[in-house]
């Protein structure tokens, strides 16, 4: 009885860990903004009762589908090429020195720059917004590979030639396994910088998406909705880098118990 | 013990060393060293700390090129690693893919030559039979003792349908009961599958209890300064075989030529 109330008690204190200053700080909001005049700080119950609104009956489920579309495509994108390219950089010296100068140019480059330009020649639909999340997302990826890829241990790559395994099976089985720690590590910071560029994508030359529901509204002067719609992203943002946290723990489970095992540290 | 018979029923193919040298840059390791292995012999290559064991490990496996001479399987020389040769290395640790059960480590090799899976898998499976881990097949490294993962490393050589086995130093870091345990099996599993075995050693005890022939490595750069042939008989056990007068005088002259 007292075991299961101290686990009980001891739960609760967990989640009081984890959630008191989400709470505190939405009841502060809720309760500092709720006999706001101000134009620009509309209440929070105003927020919320606009977001329920436009969820339901709006066009913001619209707008989620065609933002998330854009978003998955671009990280497919991303992922597809960072890791393919990464994989090869990492592995053969030769292709490094060949493409390191190129590399380092071409990433300074801050992605928000590139938009306009984008959008002038690739026109105002999907593609300009997949092709700015996929050309951004793509560093961290390629470069985090590239990192896995060159920190594989000397003993595996002994062990792969000694057992001739071939180079398809070896970059599939041996190399991609071997930096997929890495790799995750560079999607999770690809994520976050998607999030990022689907919404400033869509303040420009978008018709439809959170970042133009946003923009729109704002230009409209409609504080709640704008309001709404960044809330919205915020709560998209965390939604989206929690799953993929659940998704690298089932992916990396060899990992982290392996590290756990021999006591290895793992950032 | 290595009579003409062994040689007959061994599947294994004579490995030769001959003149064989290894240099780094002006470093050299190892000098003009020539060896044989007979088919179905075990050989121990010891000598102290440092001397180039390792180096010379790498380059019978087709791992390093030798910077002179060569080393042949079969009569040919092989300047990579070869499908006759199975390596089982000193870090057991690091040489499991971490990300794969006991039984997919055991099998990759064979993956690798384009083995269909239910295939590599019943012979994986028979191989860790042969180590005693049949029942640890579905594991992660990480769950297994040392013991047991150097065990698996042993099946994969196995696996791998190598008739030659070499083992760079494989019990070292085992406890004293493990490392027992294991110089047993690999007596064993010589015994039943007529391999060759190649150990490489610091251990002079385990090298006199283990090989027909103790291959002793010293100087800088290393070469053989005596090739000790060890005429224990085919079924050693630890107790008897180590009391035995004759396991003292082997040892001792092995360890006179290391301390020289």
């Amino acid at each position: 009885m007292t075991k299961t109330r101290r686990a009980l008690s001891r739960r609760l204190l967990d989640i009081a860990a984890l959630w008191w200053l989400p709470v505190c700080l939405f009841l502060l909001w809720l309760v500092g903004s709720s006999g706001s005049t101000n134009f620009y700080f509309p209440p929070l119950s105003r927020i919320l009762s606009v977001l329920w609104r436009d969820l339901t009956t709006g066009s913001l489920p619209g707008d989620m589908a065609t933002s998330l579309g854009n978003m998955g495509a671009g990280l497919f994108f991303a992922v597809l090429l960072g890791v393919f390219c990464g994989l090869l950089i990492g592995e053969y010296a030769t292709v490094r020195r060949a493409l390191t100068p190129t590399l380092n140019f071409l990433r300074s480059v801050p992605p928000a720059a590139i938009v306009p330009i984008v959008i002038i020649a690739l026109g105002i639909g999907s593609a300009p917004k997949i092709f700015i999340i996929a050309l951004t997302c793509f560093w961290p990826v390629c470069l985090n590979t590239i990192d896995g890829v060159r920190g594989i241990s000397p003993q595996l790559v002994d062990t792969a030639r000694a057992f001739r395994i071939p180079r398809l099976l070896y970059f599939r089985r041996v190399l991609l396994m071997a930096a997929l720690p890495q790799i995750l590590a560079g999607v999770r910071i690809a994520i976050a910088v998607a999030l990022v560029l689907m919404v400033i994508s869509e303040f420009f030359g978008a018709s439809a998406g959170l970042g133009f529901y946003i923009n729109e509204n704002k230009q409209r002067f409609a504080m709640a909705e704008t309001w709404a719609g960044t809330l919205l992203v915020g709560l998209l943002g965390y939604l989206l880098s929690t799953l993929f946290l659940r998704i690298e723990r089932w992916l990396l489970a060899w990992y982290f118990q392996d590290a756990d095992a021999s006591g290895r540290a793992t950032g | 013990m290595n009579g003409p018979h062994m040689i007959t029923l061994s599947k294994a193919k004579r490995l030769e060393v001959s003149g064989l040298g290894k240099s780094y840059g002006t470093l050299s390791i190892l000098s003009n060293l020539t060896l044989t292995v007979e088919p179905g012999a075990f050989i121990c290559i010891v000598g102290p700390s440092g001397v180039g064991k390792t180096t010379l490990l790498r380059c019978l496996s087709g791992l390093a090129a030798p910077s002179e001479g060569s080393v042949s399987v079969g009569g040919i020389v092989i300047t990579e690693p070869q499908a006759e040769i199975g390596l089982v290395f000193q870090d057991y640790r690091g040489s499991l893919m971490p990300w794969m059960r006991t039984l997919e480590n055991v099998a990759f090799p064979l993956e690798g030559r384009g083995v269909p899976k239910a295939e590599r898998n019943r012979i994986a499976l028979a191989c860790l039979a042969d180590v005693g881990l049949e029942n640890a097949a579905e594991s992660y490294p990480w769950q297994l003792s040392g013991g047991m993962q150097q065990r698996v490393a042993i099946a994969r050589a196995l696996a791998y349908d190598a008739h030659i086995l070499l083992m760079d130093e494989p019990f070292g870091s085992l406890d004293a009961q493990t490392r027992l345990g294991l110089e047993d099996l690999v007596l064993a599993l010589r015994k039943r599958l007529k391999i060759s075995v190649i150990v490489v050693t610091h251990d002079i005890d385990e090298a006199v209890y283990l090989a027909d022939r103790v291959v002793v490595l010293a100087g800088k750069p290393a070469t053989v300064v005596d090739c000790v042939d060890i005429d224990l008989g085919y079924d050693r056990d630890q107790i008897r075989t180590k009391s035995d007068p004759r396991f003292v005088e082997y040892r001792n002259r092995v360890l006179g030529q290391i301390m020289a």
